[in-house]
């Protein structure tokens, strides 16, 4: 099929952009740094969903992806504080064979064999499966999707389980709940609340249930 | 002449190289958080090559990015609980490496 140069230039632009923020996302020590990349890998990635046609997946892609999840990552991120030199070995941490750049690279090396041996089996597959060209009218736009979705919602199978979603997230807000919540119903002493942010969570003390009872 | 280069097969390599990076990190970086954010690398390739094979080879249908909502989905619930963990673990062991972790409590010798 022929396509315009432009689009070859801003395919070849954007993987470019997206493998060197990746790369950044993996290196850069500072976490709030590594957040940045790869808010800043996933506008190129954007670009080529909305090059492949995907113009609501690319638009999911910023408003979902880069606004909402990296935001929560930047959040926790801020509220622990950790120290920029997060990459270092710990202090006095064991040496296993999986720390460090010697781990990375052992990964590295396992998963790139099985990825080589992996692509050709996918290549062969690709050009087995017959080539469907584009010739929706409304390929990738959002009432082409809603109308895949919802539409005759009686007998399609992908409305169930788009409905799924939402209970899957209903679970994850009450495990999230149920993980923030302080057991035995304490209450923090106001002058243990710091302002500095790596002070401002004290740590739980645990007390047995006959305590908790006793105190009552 | 430029080359031409947006096929499925450079938009699976990229996935591939995607999910490379993502298991580099994985592999390498010691704090939770760093490890979750590397997940998300590689959930980032996965999504690609979903679309891509959309594309490319079915384009009658868009059921592919149903699948990437599904992905994404996915992916929010599992950033918020393994975030709530991750502050919780914060808050009793004041220390969110992955050493400290995999002694699953007990005090260093």
């Amino acid at each position: 099929m022929p396509v315009s140069p432009l689009v070859e230039i801003t395919f070849a632009l954007s993987a470019l952009v997206i493998l060197l923020a990746s790369l950044a996302v993996v290196l850069i020590k500072n976490p709030v740094r590594a957040t940045l990349m790869l808010i800043l890998s996933f506008l190129p990635t954007s670009l080529i969903y909305i090059l492949l046609q995907a113009s609501f997946v690319g638009i999911l892609q910023i408003l979902v992806y880069a606004g909402a999840i990296m935001m929560l990552f930047t959040f926790v991120i801020m509220m622990i504080n950790p120290s920029p030199n997060e990459g270092d070995a710990p202090a006095g941490g064991s040496e296993s064979a999986f720390t460090g750049l010697r781990g990375g690279l052992v990964g590295f090396l396992i998963i790139g064999l099985a990825g080589t041996m992996v692509i050709p089996m996918i290549y062969h597959a690709a050009a087995s499966l017959p080539v469907q060209a584009v010739t929706k009218p409304h390929f990738g736009e959002l009432s082409s999707i809603a109308a895949l979705l919802f539409e005759d919602p009686a007998n399609n199978p992908l409305t169930v389980s788009f409905e799924l979603i939402s209970f899957l997230i209903l679970v994850g807000i009450i495990a999230a709940l149920n993980f923030s919540r302080r057991k035995g119903g304490q209450t923090v002493d106001e002058d243990s609340i710091s302002t500095r942010p790596t002070e401002a969570l004290p740590i739980v003390k645990r007390q047995s249930g006959i305590e908790a009872m006793e105190r009552k | 002449m430029i080359p031409h280069v947006f096929n499925l097969q450079n938009c699976l390599a990229l996935s591939l190289l995607l999910v490379l990076i993502g298991s580099f990190g994985v592999f390498r970086r010691h704090s939770l958080i760093m490890i979750l954010l590397s997940v998300e690398v590689m959930l980032n390739g996965v999504n690609l090559s979903l679309v891509a094979f959309n594309y490319f080879r079915w384009g009658t249908s868009e059921t592919s990015h149903y699948l990437y909502m599904l992905s994404i989905g996915v992916a929010a619930v599992e950033a918020a609980v393994g975030l709530s963990m991750i502050i919780v673990l914060f808050k009793n062991f004041n220390d969110i490496t992955r050493e400290r972790i995999s002694r699953l409590g007990e005090r260093s010798a």
